[in-house]
């Protein structure tokens, strides 16, 4: 049997398991590989893995779950894309779930905002916190944040811990400017303080986050268009309104200036809950329409199939998507998307992810740290996830808060600190509709296609459906369906 | 009463020497620390005031119940005038209002009314008028719902009584209510009721008094800074009162609203359980009802499904081991399960929710059919046994005997009763054709129909000449056939001859007479039905049916003697929780409360620790007050005088020495083990003397954070027994009081049936070992610590019988003094429903401890209690001497005291009548109340030959793994007709397996680390990695918890034909569980391998 696999190897190239069964139920398959191997060297040998999707390409092999994009391709201009995907974490778990997991993704964390922090010109001069002495002088120290507590004169108190040992920050309530900042901390987060320590404490004269400095706008010379909580599959999914969209996307709808606008569109990015998923919350099954994973990823292929080809889609999973549900999280996996995948103009990707539309940097998340951030800052709530996705920004993490209802796997690396500054930050999960421009940046979050559930009404939540933002050579436009 | 007297007697001994022993100083106090509680009313003043209540208490108690006086105290307190407009007075009167009230209602058992409600406050509408609002806590909990419910409801009526509005909520104040719900469900735990929304807004909307509370949780709702809600968090205790009180006892809040004549509270019928009237008809139609399997538990079988044939069939009485929600069961039908034992659970479709099943011999056993063809009726434990392996379906259950007190206590309307020899017999009784000088001697049988089975010529033959129905042995169940079934019967038995008995030729039609229980035997291609059921068959259908959708009704227009439904209720129901009895360990167990820190290891090992020259530990001691020496005393070891307990703190104790001198004290060489305990968890943190320790340890007894020693059991009622299955011969007895038996005979013989004794108590085996041990560690207490004779004396169990115990429940803190009457192999404690009522229990598998009486005295100190809330729970605060019925919770007044279940009943069942419709021809403890009656003649419907027949131990807990007990409750609902295999499997999945996956991965996601030496845990892990104290962080939640079900879900996924929705759900979790626990850089390497 493993003729075949050492036929490749010979050839430097490796299969994949996949591929490696397919290619086995064929009729020859030695004959089948050579051609292959013949045809991979002839390309200029520059695959390495022999994926089922080559396998595909190659003998142009029918997929049963297969919808063909019925989408019209508009044939008078070729579209040139420039897209690139910067981060991916699709198929970079090398958790394995072990306690040394836990101390490198935190370690992870500390250094990597700690890079950041320790650039500000305010601490530059920060040091370890088991070297900090008392006296009068300012210290300067970078720590994350282990908790956070009133004490009973309503001063807060900060634990903050390095990899040298942890102090506690005190912030008096007198200080009004300063304590109002310290309330919008949360904990895990990586801060810089200024301060002077008295005995066990550091008295706190001012707090610095990572922060994000003021970027120069680019110019952008084509629409993209965000949108994300579909959930296909749900009896309460909006499917009429998802259809005018796309037809719109098309072309089809809309007025003069709505067309306009849908013709300049060169990417359509979903942040996630393409589809209801199964399993997600106790009893679901009795809320879905369609109760197979599998039949409502070949729902969406239906329904995304429709789109125009030319139209590059980026598809991140969210919490509803088949995938696992701690975060980072995978592309949505093939194995349950096939039909899905076989649409070409679709890019799958992991939840949160960087890309560059035409150079314009997109860092898409789904948004699931929000409901922590909403339950730990007062002041924030799902219906201004803006101000969230500025604290976050601030932060430079997408899911600071361990231990509350965002899973976080203990990747090695911490993939969902924001190392680089995106030029457009898109986010979904709350079903609410937000924009707002932070220091240059574009906050965008693409509201829903799904009408009230009934868990939403318990929470109050109130869901913006069928209002598609897109940004249009660098402004927002909202597009009700 | 002689028998009280002596109970008091020799309670009174006993406090004789535990007041002696402590008197010699050597103890945290000088005398014992669990007074005598009196009545009611003094507890209840006792435990909440306010003073002189007792008195008022008493008097109203002359003509009402207790509920009634409850509501009536609360409204004459808070009613008091008090000046113009003295807001703080009035909040203040009505708090005490509601806190007596509770009191009352929970007997002044629990600590609900002093820790369940934090306060009582007058708040303002939007519209400017005033209303009543509650602050609930926590430790309502310990009222149990319906009094929860009741003090909701007692608040109304302090409302209506100083003349306040009704609480107006807002919409957003509802729906908060709706979310705390949901999301106490989700982040806190599960309530025993989850209402859906739409019955939250209904009880948030209508209740007329707020029903807030203290945060209970950290936890914090969306719907944030409404103004009348002083937190943001979950309100736990407002939370249990709405939802476990009102909402879930809304058919008992309903009635007591009625009652009072208050008003506002009809919404409640919304919620009643019981059926309505339908209202077209006017005809009460009674739904299946499939609450009880919504959750189905890994290796914890379905034994019926909601009403289906073939369940568990509805019989009305009561045998002396039944009642209190014990509910009795063949034996032949639990040693066929095998996973029914004497005590285990069963959660149920009706009338109530759950209950404990003991054996009860003269009702119904199982059908089955085994493997070579045969049905037959399984009749004793013994044939259950012996064909326990060969059978292959369960066409019948048998029956389950329910009490008519259980209907009344539900409010459930009754159901149709199931056709049985009683009944039968006393519709002979009443015919107005049967000679009055009883030529059937039914007036002996009527209590014995066991013995008297006529053959099929017979039964007609009674039945043609006294117009009566046919007896039950020769009615079958018609009702689960249809006609065209019948009729094709009737031609397949017309097909041969009725010679000795009725050879048929093997066909299709042998299902028909499985279902119909028609026992028969298979012999090659040949049925053969014996004599007299093929008698009555072939008599019953004397001709061609015609076409009915009541296969009964039909039946009945051809056949020449009356034929009634055999099950007309059938019951569903599930194992629950298996039965417990086992000693009381804490872990680690100690032996003695003395603090050691960490020195002694993981196991707290005292000798391990004395090893050390000295140790560092918080302790508390005492001082002389004259000669300034301190010790561990109430007495001055030096010069006598009572010595004073300081402050805590942290102390160098040399142990070594210590231990080396309390060993010589009580002269006990070296032991290896003497467990003590990390730290103490009271406020004064002073220990218990190290000789008890070494005692306890010498005679393998454990004890609990009160210094007690306890045994738990699960609770189980019995009003009757037999000498000989209690293992006591009958002159112990005799002097132990029991002279009659319960028919006025002497007592003579061990099989004599006596009445027991209210505060008597039969005692698991293993309990009893158990506490001949600690009856060993008290005479050794006696003899070596304080230089007293020893009491016990015990080398055997039997030795133990006439001794006294006190037995005390989780949450209340009050304990009820018992006598041991004898022992049951049982793995439970039979004592009257009386004792279990008095401590706020009923038998629904609720369990508690026993405590042997002088080890409590002695060593019980509330020192050792923690101060926090909830603390004083669990421990004997008071020792209840005398059990008054008036005086307990009211559960024990449904008890059914007749000897026989009227006609009346049997027949007005069909209508669906409510219980109390028929309570005038009922007998119970209600109506005895006040009287001499209320403690002897309680009489039983249903005899039992042995109170622990069948299995002893639930197969649960015989089975070592998951795996096993999910695979024998999967074959156990292949072979129940009543079962649908696929739903189990689906339902194991779908309520247990997966949710404890999903539940266990996000919690892997998010979870502390602990270390393994300090035991800190740490909320994320140091970034070092390390625990301060430099020790090893290991995970909270292993991998091995996240996967503990996967491999069986798989499993199960593979081999049934489930849902391809659980399916796909189970693929997913594996994706999820691999992706977290696999690297991509290993699978990628092992696909180096592989290449």
């Amino acid at each position: 049997m493993n003729e075949i696999i050492a036929k490749f190897a010979r050839e430097g190239i490796l299969i994949e398991d996949e591929a490696y069964l397919r290619l086995k139920e064929m009729d020859d398959p030695m004959t089948a590989s050579s051609e292959l191997i013949v045809s991979i060297r002839k390309e200029g040998g520059k695959f390495t893995i022999l994926t089922s999707e080559v396998l595909d390409d190659f003998f142009e092999i029918e997929n049963p779950h297969e919808i063909k994009a019925g989408g019209p391709v508009k044939d008078d201009f070729k579209r040139e894309f420039d897209f690139r995907v910067i981060q991916d974490t699709s198929n970079k778990s090398y958790t394995s779930g072990e306690i040394q997991d836990m101390v490198s993704y935190f370690s992870s964390r500390f250094t990597k905002l700690k890079n950041l922090l320790s650039k500000r010109p305010e601490l530059r001069s920060h040091v370890p916190i088991a070297d900090l002495r008392s006296g009068g002088d300012v210290v300067s120290i970078i720590g994350i944040v282990n908790d956070l507590r009133s004490t009973k004169n309503n001063h807060k108190m900060i634990e903050l811990e390095d990899d040298t040992g942890e102090i506690t920050v005190i912030v008096h309530n007198e200080n009004h400017e300063l304590f109002e900042k310290s309330e919008k901390l949360v904990r895990d987060e990586v801060i810089g303080v200024h301060g002077v320590k008295k005995g066990r404490l550091v008295v706190a004269s001012d707090i610095f986050h990572p922060g994000v400095p003021r970027i120069q706008e680019k110019e952008m010379k084509f629409s993209a268009v965000f949108i994300s909580d579909v959930h296909i599959g749900s009896q309460t999914f909006l499917e009429d309104s998802f259809r005018r969209f796309v037809r719109w996307l098309n072309g089809d709808e809309g007025s003069e200036e709505q067309r306009e606008v849908a013709a300049d569109v060169k990417y359509l990015v979903v942040a996630g809950d393409i589809v209801d998923g199964i399993g997600i919350y106790p009893g679901q099954e009795r809320e879905l329409l369609i109760k197979d994973i599998t039949e409502q990823y070949e729902e969406a292929a239906r329904l995304f199939g429709d789109i125009q080809r030319d139209i590059k889609i980026i598809m991140i999973p969210g919490n509803h998507d088949a995938s696992r549900i701690a975060e980072p999280q995978p592309a949505i996996p093939e194995e349950y998307a096939k039909s899905l995948y076989s649409l070409k103009n679709v890019e799958f990707l992991s939840n949160p992810s960087l890309v560059s539309l035409d150079g314009l940097k997109t860092l898409i998340y789904h948004g699931r740290s929000f409901d922590d951030m909403a339950m730990s800052i007062n002041g924030l709530s799902h219906d201004k996830s803006h101000l969230i996705m500025e604290e976050l920004l601030e932060k430079r993490h997408l899911a600071p808060i361990y231990g509350e209802r965002t899973p976080l796997a203990s990747e090695i690396e911490d993939h969902l600190v924001i190392d680089d500054v995106p030029d457009i930050l898109h986010t979904g999960h709350v079903h609410i509709n937000a924009y707002k421009k932070y220091r240059g940046v574009h906050l965008i979050n693409s509201g829903t296609f799904q009408a009230q559930t009934e868990f939403q009404k318990i929470y109050n939540i109130v869901p913006t459906c069928g209002q598609v933002p897109v940004l249009h050579r660098g402004a927002l436009k909202v597009f009700e369906f | 009463m002689e028998y009280f007297q002596e109970l008091e007697r020799e309670t009174e001994r006993l406090y004789e020497i535990a007041r002696r022993a402590r008197s010699k100083g050597l103890d945290v106090s000088t005398s014992p620390e669990i007074p005598l509680a009196k009545d009611l009313a003094e507890r209840v003043e006792g435990l909440v005031g306010p003073e002189g209540i007792a008195e008022r208490i008493k008097e109203l108690e002359n003509d009402k119940s207790r509920e009634e006086v409850a509501f009536q105290i609360a409204a004459e307190i808070a009613s008091q005038p008090v000046a113009d407009d003295d807001i703080g007075e009035r909040e203040r009167l009505a708090d005490q209002a509601i806190r007596t009230a509770l009191a009352i209602l929970t007997e002044g058992v629990v600590a609900a009314p002093l820790e369940g409600i934090a306060r009582v406050r007058i708040k303002e509408n939007f519209d400017r008028t005033r209303y009543l609002a509650v602050y609930f806590a926590g430790p309502i909990r310990s009222a149990g719902g319906t009094a929860a419910a009741l003090s909701v409801l007692v608040a109304d009526y302090i409302r209506l009584a100083i003349k306040l509005d009704r609480y107006k909520p807002i919409e957003r104040e509802i729906e908060r209510y709706v979310e705390e719900v949901e999301l106490y469900e989700s982040e806190v735990t599960n309530l025993q009721y989850s209402p859906k929304p739409d019955e939250v807004r209904l009880a948030a909307g209508h209740i007329p008094v707020e029903v807030t509370g203290e945060p209970t949780d950290k936890v914090e709702v969306s719907r944030r800074d409404l103004e009348r809600v002083e937190t943001n968090n979950i309100r736990g205790g407002a939370l249990l009162a709405m939802v476990e009180g009102v909402i879930q006892k809304a058919p008992k809040v309903l009635k007591y609203a009625k009652q009072l004549k208050l008003e506002g509270w009809d919404w409640l019928e919304k919620f009643s359980k019981a059926p309505r009237k339908d209202e077209s008809e006017d005809k009460v139609v009674v739904k299946a009802d499939s609450k009880y399997i919504e959750d189905i538990i890994g290796g914890r079988p379905v034994l019926a499904y909601p009403s289906e044939k073939g369940a568990f069939r509805l019989r009305y009485g009561r045998s002396r081991n039944t009642g209190l929600a014990a509910m009795g069961v063949h034996p032949a039908t639990m040693e066929l399960l095998q996973f029914l034992a004497v005590g285990t659970q069963m959660k149920i479709e009706r009338p109530g929710k759950g209950n404990c099943v003991v054996p009860v011999d003269t009702i119904d056993g199982p059908i089955v059919k085994l493997k070579n063809g045969d049905v037959l009726r399984v009749e004793d434990t013994e044939t259950a046994r012996k064909i326990r392996s060969d059978v292959q379906e369960i066409l019948f259950l048998g029956d389950m005997l329910v009490a008519f007190g259980e209907f009344l206590r539900n409010n459930h309307v009754l159901m149709p009763a199931g056709w049985c020899e009683e009944w039968w017999i006393q519709t002979i009784m009443s015919s107005e054709t049967y000679p009055d000088d009883d030529p059937l001697n039914l007036s002996y049988y009527s209590h014995n129909w066991m013995e008297f089975i006529p053959n099929a010529p017979e039964a007609f033959k009674i039945s043609r000449e006294y117009d009566v129905p046919l007896h039950p042995r020769y009615t079958y169940f018609y009702h689960d056939v249809t006609v065209e079934e019948l009729n094709i019967l009737r031609k397949w038995l017309k097909t041969a001859e009725l010679g000795d008995e009725l050879a048929l030729s093997l066909g299709p039609e042998k299902r028909i007479l499985e279902v119909l229980g028609v026992p028969h035997r298979q012999k090659g291609s040949r049925v053969i039905i014996g004599y007299d059921d093929a008698y009555a068959l072939i008599n019953t259908l004397a001709g061609p049916l015609e076409k009915s959708d009541d296969s009964v009704d039909a039946i009945n227009r051809v056949s020449p003697v009356r034929i009634m439904k055999k099950a007309p209720t059938y019951i569903g129901s599930r194992v629950g929780r298996p039965e417990k009895t086992k000693e009381r360990k804490m872990r680690p167990a100690p032996h003695v409360l003395f603090p050691i820190g960490k020195y002694g290891g993981s196991r707290r090992n005292i000798p391990d620790a004395a090893k050390k020259e000295s140790i560092t530990v918080e302790i508390g001691r005492a001082t002389c007050p004259s000669c300034r020496v301190s010790s561990m005393q109430s007495k001055c070891p030096s010069c006598g005088s009572r010595t004073v307990i300081g402050e805590p703190g942290k102390r160098t104790i040399n142990l070594a020495a210590l231990l080396k001198r309390a060993s010589e004290n009580v002269s006990v060489r070296k032991l290896d083990e003497v467990k003590g305990v990390e730290g103490m968890i009271s406020s004064d943190k002073f220990p218990e003397p190290l000789e008890k320790g070494i005692l306890r340890a010498k005679n393998e007894v454990y004890t609990f954070k009160d210094a007690t020693i306890r045994h738990d059991s699960t609770d189980l009622p019995l009003t009757h027994f037999t000498p000989a299955e209690v293992g006591v011969d009958v002159e112990r007895l005799r002097e132990l009081g029991y002279t009659e038996d319960c028919y006025g005979r002497e007592l003579e013989s061990s099989d004599q049936i006596l009445e027991l004794k209210v505060q008597d108590v039969v005692i698991s085996e293993n309990c009893a070992d158990y506490l001949v041990r600690v009856a060993n560690f008290v005479d050794d207490l006696l003899e070596r610590f304080y230089g007293l004779e020893r009491f016990y004396n015990v080398k055997r169990r039997d030795d133990l019988v006439g001794h006294l115990i006190a037995g005390l429940a989780p949450h209340t803190s009050a304990a009820v003094l018992g006598r041991i009457i004898g022992f049951t192999e049982a793995s439970a404690c039979y004592a009257h429903p009386y004792f279990h009522s008095a401590k706020r229990r009923n038998c629904d598998s609720d369990e508690d401890s026993v405590m042997l009486l002088l080890d409590a005295l002695l060593n019980f100190s509330k020192s050792y209690l923690p101060s926090t809330r909830g603390g004083s729970m669990d421990a004997p605060l008071v020792l209840s001497t005398r059990i008054d019925p008036e005086e307990i919770d009211d559960e024990s007044h449904n008890i059914d005291t007749m000897d026989m279940i009227p006609l009346d009943v049997y027949e007005r069942s069909f209508e669906h009548a409510k219980p109390t419709e028929v309570l005038d021809k009922i007998d119970n403890v209600e109506k005895r109340l006040g009287t001499p009656e209320q403690y002897q003649g309680l009489m039983f419907s249903h005899n039992t030959s042995s109170i622990h027949a069948g299995p002893r131990v639930c197969l649960y807990k015989l089975i070592p793994s998951m795996k096993e007990k999910v695979e024998s409750q999967i074959t156990l609902a292949e072979m129940i007709r009543a079962v649908d295999q696929k739903g189990v499997v689906e339902g194991v999945l779908m309520s247990h397996f997966l949710p404890d996956m999903m539940g266990n991965i996000r919690a892997f996601s998010r979870q502390k680390v602990r270390c393994t030496r300090c035991n800190k845990k740490y909320r994320r892990i140091p970034l070092t990695g390390e625990c301060k104290c430099g020790g090893n962080l290991v995970l909270t939640v292993s991998k091995g918890s996240v996967i503990k079900y996967l491999e069986i879900s798989k499993d199960l996924a593979s081999r049934y034909p489930i849902d391809p929705y659980l399916m796909q759900r189970i693929e997913i979790l594996e994706y999820g569980v691999n992706s977290l626990f696999e690297s991509d850089r290993s699978r990628q390497s092992s696909l180096d391998v592989f290449l």
